[in-house]
């Protein structure tokens, strides 16, 4: 764990070796949800990390335990990619792969457009090429500067536990929806303005290095559709709904290390062929 | 064709349900029946409609056609006889095309029971969907039957949605955690459930008044047609964000209050399935 200077402010890293913290081991970057912070990773990045890999879990920019963007809260997802590039340097990472969910997916999609030849990989979760417009700027900005929208935090708890997938115990969709309380509304909302103004479909087919798209089943924001699409435009991605889970995968599925490690193994393979 | 069989004699021998049998909420499936060459045959000829859309070879069964079908496959069901006195209204939705091969089967859920002011009768609203094989909804309606009552009632509150009677009932089962979470409030909630609204007037915390319309109107209304307040009520954890953030639920009226009542909108759904 330790603070690191990027995009000049101070970034909260956490970093999971198989020995510790340390270098050794397959890097992997793993990126939260809109609002939300690494805390996410929590029970993945450890047990990732005993299965040989480099976990590497930043809070973005304004999210947990990191120092808010210079310039205001971000609401360009490309400033967020450009920012783990920047990480990526800073840390050394060589040819990491990377894993989002959500706005974190999309970040992790754009990263495969813009810089393919850095990544052994992508594993994009809860994320598509373009929301078609919804939710709508207009609606998020008046929120933003409309400083009394009501019923904010009710309206995150209730509005997780409506997204988690329906194969989840109700004490972990409790958990993670309580959790998800935890928020910035500027941030969040910037998060989701850059959510819904973030257009990659003519840029899928630049990516250059092997992609996995997942989504959840249950997941009323992101229709299996829309990710599928996406999968579709880019060469050689797989995609994969996943029945029973909504929109938070790494936090929903009991052990999904094994899970995930299972995809990396499988996008590391289509390097070697 | 078993399946009718053993459901007819209630009908043949007897006089069917009467309006106190039918309960909302009820489900029931009807067997499979195959549109064939010669429905479209007849069907043409009875109505004269010879649009090639219509009659063509890969002709796409009319209107009505649908209708009539879902109202054979309801009395292959046998709940009604002779308590029947008529139907009342038929509201219907095209989803799919539906053509000769296809086979579709009747899903039908009572969605409203409604005691007629003369109180020997009630009209018993249905909800009916026409599905294919693979499961998707082909057409989709509400019809309502007129239908005598066995004896003078009552008749139970606990899904009646929208009326007055539903919302003292609902009211009651409201916990504490309602009145906290509108300790500052004061306006008025209006719950819709087809043509059925009610009004819960709030004063800090407290409901003064359950009317059909509060004087001043609501303050916003929450509404969705009886199918969905039926199946809210009936699914097994409160779906009450689900279905709102999937367009089931609407909101009229001020949508600031409707955002700051989040949590008592949820508390409402809990006490609605409390009762139901």
């Amino acid at each position: 764990m330790r603070y690191i200077g990027i995009g000049g402010a101070l970034a909260f890293v956490e970093e999971h070796g198989p020995g510790g913290d340390g270098a050794a081991g397959v890097p992997v970057l793993c990126l939260h949800t809109a609002g939300q912070s690494g805390v996410q990773w929590r029970h993945v990045a450890p047990a990732l990390a005993a299965r040989g890999f480099r976990v590497v879990v930043p809070d973005l920019p304004g999210h947990g335990r990191s120092e808010p963007a210079p310039g205001g809260p971000v609401t360009d997802l490309g400033d967020y990619a450009a920012w783990c590039l920047e990480l990526i340097d800073a840390l050394g990472l060589e040819r990491p792969y990377v894993v989002g969910c959500s706005i974190g997916g999309k970040i992790t999609l754009d990263l495969a457009c813009r810089a393919s030849e850095r990544l052994a990989g992508v594993v994009a979760m809860a994320a598509n090429a373009w929301t078609g417009g919804t939710p709508s700027e207009r609606g998020l900005r008046r929120e933003l500067s409309d400083v009394a929208a009501p019923s904010r935090t009710d309206r995150t708890y209730l509005g997780t536990l409506a997204v988690v997938g329906r194969s989840v115990p109700a004490e972990r969709a409790e958990l993670i929806a309580t959790m998800h309380r935890r928020e910035d509304p500027a941030v969040s909302n910037s998060d989701l303005i850059g959510w819904t103004t973030h257009d990659l479909r003519d840029r899928l087919g630049s990516v250059a290095c092997p992609a996995h798209l997942v989504v959840g089943a249950d997941d009323l924001w992101v229709p299996a559709a829309g990710t599928r699409a996406a999968a579709a435009a880019i060469p050689g991605a797989r995609c994969t709904v996943l029945d029973g889970i909504g929109h938070y995968p790494m936090e929903e599925i009991e052990g999904f290390d094994g899970v995930l490690a299972g995809w990396l193994a499988e996008l590391g393979s289509e390097v070697a062929a | 064709m078993t399946t009718e069989q053993v459901l007819r004699p209630d009908t043949r021998t007897g006089p069917g349900r009467r309006f106190e049998d039918f309960t909302v909420g009820e489900r029931f499936t009807s067997a499979p029946r195959t549109v064939t060459a010669t429905d479209l045959a007849d069907f043409t000829r009875l109505s004269g409609d010879d649009h090639p859309l219509h009659a063509g070879p890969d002709g796409i069964l009319q209107g009505p056609f649908g209708i009539a079908v879902a109202m054979g496959l309801l009395q292959g069901l046998g709940l009604h006889g002779p308590a029947v006195r008529g139907l009342l209204d038929t509201h219907w939705s095209y989803r799919l095309p539906l053509r000769v091969g296809d086979t579709v089967r009747l899903e039908m859920t009572v969605v409203r029971c409604r005691r007629t002011g003369k109180g020997d009768g009630g009209v018993v609203t249905r909800h009916m969907r026409l599905v294919d094989e693979q499961g998707r909804t082909v057409q989709e309606g509400t019809t309502s039957a007129l239908v005598d009552a066995a004896g003078p009632g009552p008749d139970p509150v606990g899904r009646a949605f929208g009326t007055v009677a539903w919302g003292e009932a609902l009211v009651a089962a409201l916990t504490p955690e309602f009145g906290e979470s509108l300790a500052t409030w004061d306006g008025a909630i209006g719950l819709r459930a087809g043509e059925h609204e009610v009004s819960l007037r709030v004063y800090r915390g407290k409901v003064i008044e359950v009317a059909g319309r509060a004087a001043l109107g609501p303050t916003f209304t929450v509404e969705a047609d009886e199918l969905t307040w039926t199946e809210l009520v009936t699914a097994p954890t409160n779906e009450f964000t689900r279905f709102a953030m999937s367009g089931r639920f609407g909101m009229r009226g001020n949508g600031y209050e409707y955002l700051r009542l989040t949590r008592a909108l949820h508390l409402i759904v809990d006490a609605a399935r409390g009762i139901a």
